[in-house]
């Protein structure tokens, strides 16, 4: 009996202390009181886009109407929906959320709708009717993507796909999408496929699989969701000179883009493959933007705008006539058109650089990179 | 079976006799405890005040991750392990979501088709465990992979509507304002269990898991009883895949998978030892529901996103630490024995500080006619091979299904058996998993399991990529300043293992949630840095056709088949497995080699690290995600027996280049995902179906 009472001694004192440090979380007056659910943080693509969203959340425009909190749900969807769940309860007026599932949130989103809480999702959906949508169409880049590869290789050729998670919605339209558009040019063989994961790491491991039975004489385009500048990065330690690279379509990496880039270009901080070479790509992505939009398309409906149910951000598609080195990435030089950074600026070839949208001009690079507004 | 029934009174009487002891419920009362923590926590912090409704809905958001864990018990209980738990989820959602509109409109009927699913996988899993005798981890690893694939099959993404009915079901209330629905579910699961506890039934289940032996010695069926507890483990998560059902109204293929390392962190903070024989269920719900509130605490704290993992980490080993704060804990003992020895140490009485003077016995000279053991040099090589015959027995199975695997390659493929470029390109491929294999085998043969693989993996990746920022000179102390790290993460693993007796999951997996959140703090988010020239060519340029890593993995794997076969080390990590009491009768230092274990594998992890990051040409984030499963697959495939004590390097190597060649295999196919994740599922299960040790 004893110990019993000490160990709730203990547990006691334990609880006091855990209060004694939670300070409780209040809104300041008369800011709306925002949550950021997001998914995994494990990777480039998210990074980037929460610190776009943080970025959005300190412009000067929007400072002194928000109060934002960011919360991490992993890639477990029973987790995000008790996370939608507390924050209901925390009292929030709005909820960005980077949707783990577009299916299984729903009960939660329709709740949090119930209660009066805007709900927005980024890059990836939600299907419950009373939540905002903000995104590409997946499956229109699938499509055209595959077009300009068909076109490419002039209607006939071997070619490879790598793909991204399975199961997701964005990589089964995606598929849907290049899919229809190869099985309509008969001269188009696909040769291997596999799931990269969107991961320039696991894209690699894939390939190499592929090639152990086939060399790269027996490939003729690529299509990969997320590493074409890992397939290129292959051809070249595997000998074949810049001007034979084969064709590929493929997300925004940066390395991606300043490989598209004519061989000679001028570029700071290049290093191994990780430079001009003048690689014949379609690159397009999955837009970094998009949760800052969220953000700032959330506080124009709390402040009793319009928006859309669904918004579709236009695909910046970046072929090798359209690609142009940035200086500094300002969001006013990308609105002039460039599309790629220096290697010095962004030393990880990894780092997507789908950054800019005439939508969101409080964001540019240094919020992609470090959290920092536009002055 | 009439064994059992004379046994019957005996054990009966034996519980009837049981009085209420504190030693033998203190899981469960720690576990309640933690709950009870962050309740009041959440409860006196809150904004807002939690009204009924906020709590009907947080037990509504754990009641899947509850009753799956539930069925995890049951199997753990029995000394067994599931991994196709999550899967099973998964399947019964989309299943439940595939079924024509307002073809099935009853919840009753739901309920009844998604544990009828479970119940039959389980039925599966159990007839391969329980008839034929396989290793549960192996059966049910190969299940998940088939599970998923047959997922992907009935549904390739989310979608699909779930009868409205079984939504309204679930969010009704038994008694309003009071219980809502799926906490009565959970409660008439416990009622269930505690049904079953007293019946033969369930006294057997706990003594199979307890001695497995003692108990076919008493006479008890363990084949029945080990079959009947994953047919109703499988019951358990159909049930929670209805729950999910219920609670999303539409089917995603991926919805279970993540549950699955929640599921054992839920019953192992809920008291239940791994390896069978002590816990039970209600410690299990406590245990999700701690895990469950901890979203709530996060959000109340306001931890910011990249110290999420590590106050989740601190939290479930503060959780589970408390477990260990009694007298006779591993931690308690401990320090009773560190206090006794420094109190020698005073006295001066230590074995070590005596200053007798060495008196060792003086051995003859070599004696005319009596063989010395270098002699033994002189054995035939057939007398060896007949020595070695139960290692080399215990690796065949995996070369035997890699040959087959090659033959297949060569009839679908083409181009492989007489290629060099194939098997260059396998071999580097593999050299992960091989180098894994090592560290990961030495842990799971001292019956642990290290779940820190991941991020170990991949913050050595980004601090050798970043301190060597493209360059070789500094490649001479960021090789090494790296293996360091990960000898050190190893070590604090073990020494959280050994030292305060946590259970390696739950220590391993809280390091992996720390190492997380380091790599993130230390990144910003995006690595930067290359890797170095050097380490670039050593993972991808040829010479002569050969990669350099190749070599280096050759001469790895001599050493690790020295290390563990021919070492003392090694001897004593065979020891450990088979009995850690025995081996430290003998005179094994038990805790030290464990240490080791766990600091071998973080070295070994490392070093995949920084080969991984050489082969991308830079470190990114995740990039050890996808090695965990494999690591556990390739290790238990090649013959090693999850609960410790028997297989050998010879044969985990065998595991890796089976799964290796495979995974090119299938790679080289249009094979759309599902097919081929059930295709690598049947094969891991023939391999170790047609190739089993017989009796």
């Amino acid at each position: 009996m004893k110990r019993i009472l000490k160990t709730t001694v203990m547990l006691a004192g334990l609880a006091a202390a855990a209060i004694g440090i939670a300070a409780p979380a209040s809104a300041k007056e008369g800011k709306f009181k925002v949550f950021l659910s997001m998914s995994y943080i494990g990777n480039d693509w998210q990074a980037e886009a929460a610190n776009m969203l943080k970025a959005m959340a300190v412009s000067p425009g929007m400072v002194d109407k928000i109060d934002l909190q960011v919360q991490v749900a992993g890639p477990n969807a029973q987790k995000q929906i008790q996370q939608i769940n507390s924050m209901v309860q925390a009292g929030a007026d709005a909820i960005v959320v980077y949707p783990i599932s577009p299916t299984a949130l729903n009960g939660a989103v329709k709740n949090a709708c119930a209660k009066g809480v805007l709900v927005i999702a980024y890059d990836s959906i939600i299907t419950e009717p009373c939540a905002y949508n903000v995104h590409i169409d997946q499956r229109e880049w699938g499509t055209k993507s595959a077009e300009w590869l068909v076109k490419q290789l002039g209607g006939k050729g071997r070619i490879v796909m790598i793909n991204g998670v399975p199961g997701t919605t964005v990589d089964a339209l995606r598929i849907e999408g290049a899919k229809e558009v190869f099985a309509k040019n008969p001269g188009i063989q696909i040769v291997g496929e596999a799931n990269g994961m969107w991961s320039q790491a696991v894209g690699r491991t894939e390939l190499s699989k592929i090639l152990a039975t086939r060399s790269w004489d027996q490939i003729d385009g690529v299509w990969i969701q997320a590493g074409c500048y890992t397939a290129i990065s292959m051809q070249l330690e595997a000998g074949i000179a810049e001007k034979d690279l084969r064709p590929c379509a493929g997300e925004a990496s940066n390395g991606g883009r300043i490989q598209m880039l004519p061989v000679g270009t001028e570029v700071e901080g290049a290093n191994g493959t990780y430079r001009p070479v003048g690689a014949r790509r379609w690159s397009s992505g999955s837009q970094n933007f998009t949760g800052a939009l969220a953000l700032k398309l959330a506080v124009k409906k709390l402040q009793g705008g319009d928006i859309p149910a669904l918004t579709n951000v236009p695909q910046n598609i970046v072929t090798n006539d359209t690609i142009k080195l940035c200086k500094e990435g300002t969001w006013k030089e990308m609105s002039e058109g460039c599309n790629v950074f220096q290697p010095a600026i962004i030393p990880n070839p990894g780092w997507f650089a789908s950054i800019y949208s005439p939508l969101t001009p409080e964001v540019g690079l240094q919020a992609a990179l470090v959290g920092q507004p536009e002055d | 079976m009439q064994m059992t029934e004379r046994l019957e009174p005996a054990l009966r009487g034996g519980t009837a006799a049981r009085k209420w002891r504190l030693g033998r419920d203190r899981g469960l009362l720690t576990a309640a405890g933690v709950l009870v923590v962050l309740a009041s926590i959440i409860l006196s912090v809150s904004a807002t005040p939690l009204s009924y409704y906020d709590i009907s809905q947080i037990v509504s958001s754990g009641t899947p991750l509850a009753i799956a864990g539930m069925g995890q018990t049951i199997v753990i209980l029995s000394g067994g392990f599931d991994l196709s738990a999550a899967a099973v989820i998964s399947l019964v959602n989309v299943s439940l979501a595939a079924l024509p509109p307002d073809a099935v409109t009853s919840p009753g009927m739901l309920l009844l088709i998604g544990i009828g699913i479970g119940a039959l996988v389980g039925t599966v899993n159990g007839a391969l465990i329980a008839f034929l005798r396989l290793q549960p981890i192996v059966v049910t690893l190969a299940t998940m992979f088939i599970l998923q694939g047959a997922t992907l099959l009935v549904m390739d993404k989310p979608g699909g509507m779930i009868d409205a009915s079984l939504g309204e079901f679930m969010g009704s209330e038994v008694i309003p304002g009071f219980l809502p629905m799926t906490g009565a579910l959970i409660l008439a699961c416990l009622a269930l269990w505690y049904w079953l506890k007293a019946t033969p039934f369930g006294i057997a289940l706990y003594a199979v898991g307890g001695d497995a032996e003692s108990a076919r010695a008493a006479g008890i069926a363990t084949r029945r009883v080990r079959f009947l507890t994953y047919v109703l483990a499988g019951g358990f998560y159909g049930l929670a895949g209805v729950c999910v059902s219920g609670q999303t109204g539409a089917g995603d293929p991926l919805v279970g998978n993540p549950m699955l390392l929640q599921m054992f962190a839920a019953v192992v903070v809920g008291g239940t030892l791994l390896g069978g024989g002590r816990g039970g269920l209600t410690g299990t719900v406590i245990g999700a529901f701690v895990l469950v509130l901890m979203v709530n605490i996060l959000l109340i704290l306001n931890v910011s996103a990249y110290y999420s993992t590590i106050a989740e980490s601190t939290i479930l080993l503060l959780a589970v630490l408390m477990g260990a704060l009694h007298r006779r804990s591993e931690l308690a003992e401990n320090l009773r024995r560190a206090g006794t020895r420094f109190s020698a140490w005073r006295e001066g009485v230590l074995a070590g500080q005596r200053t007798t003077d060495v008196k060792r016995l003086a051995l003859p000279r070599r004696v005319e006619g009596v063989p010395v053991s270098g002699e033994r040099q002189g054995a035939s090589l057939l007398q060896r091979l007949g020595r070695s015959r139960p290692a080399i027995l215990l690796a065949l199975p995996a070369f035997i299904s890699f040959a087959v695997v090659l033959l297949a390659t060569e009839f679908m493929l083409g181009n492989t058996l007489l290629n060099g470029n194939y098997y260059n390109t396998l071999l580097v491929l593999s050299c992960f998993l091989a180098i894994l294999a090592l560290g990961q085998g030495a842990v799971i043969l001292t019956g642990g399991l290290d779940l820190s693989l991941p991020w170990t993996i991949a913050l050595a990746g980004i601090l050798v990529s970043g301190m060597a920022a493209g360059s070789n000179a500094e490649l001479i102390y960021a090789v090494p300043f790296v293996l360091l790290v990960g000898a050190l993460i190893g070590l604090i693993n073990g020494t959280g293992i050994v030292l305060l007796g946590l259970s390696p999951i739950v220590m391993t997996l809280a390091t992996n949630g720390f190492l997380q959140g380091t790599a993130l703090i230390y990144s910003g988010g995006t690595p930067d840095g290359f890797a170095a020239p050097l380490l670039r060519s050593f993972m991808t340029q040829r010479v002569f056709g050969v990669t350099p890593v190749v070599i280096f993995l050759g001469l790895f794997v001599l050493a690790a088949v020295v290390l563990m076969g021919r070492t003392a080390f090694g001897r004593r990590v065979y020891a450990i497995g088979n009995s850690a009491r025995a081996a430290a009768l003998s005179g094994v230092p038990v805790k030290r080699t464990v240490v080791m274990v766990y600091m071998l594998s973080g070295l070994c992890a490392a070093l995949v690290g920084i080969l991984l990051s050489g082969l991308s040409g830079q470190a990114s984030l995740g990039m050890g995600d996808e090695y965990l499963l494999p690591s556990i697959a390739a290790v238990v495939v090649g013959g090693t027996l999850i609960t410790g004590g028997r297989g050998n390097y010879a044969g985990m190597l065998g595991g890796v280049l089976l799964l290796t060649a495979l995974q090119t295999l299938l790679a080289g196919t249009t094979f759309p995902t599902s097919v081929r994740s059930i295709v690598y599922g049947v094969v891991i299960l023939t391999a170790v179906i047609a190739l089993r040790e017989r009796r």
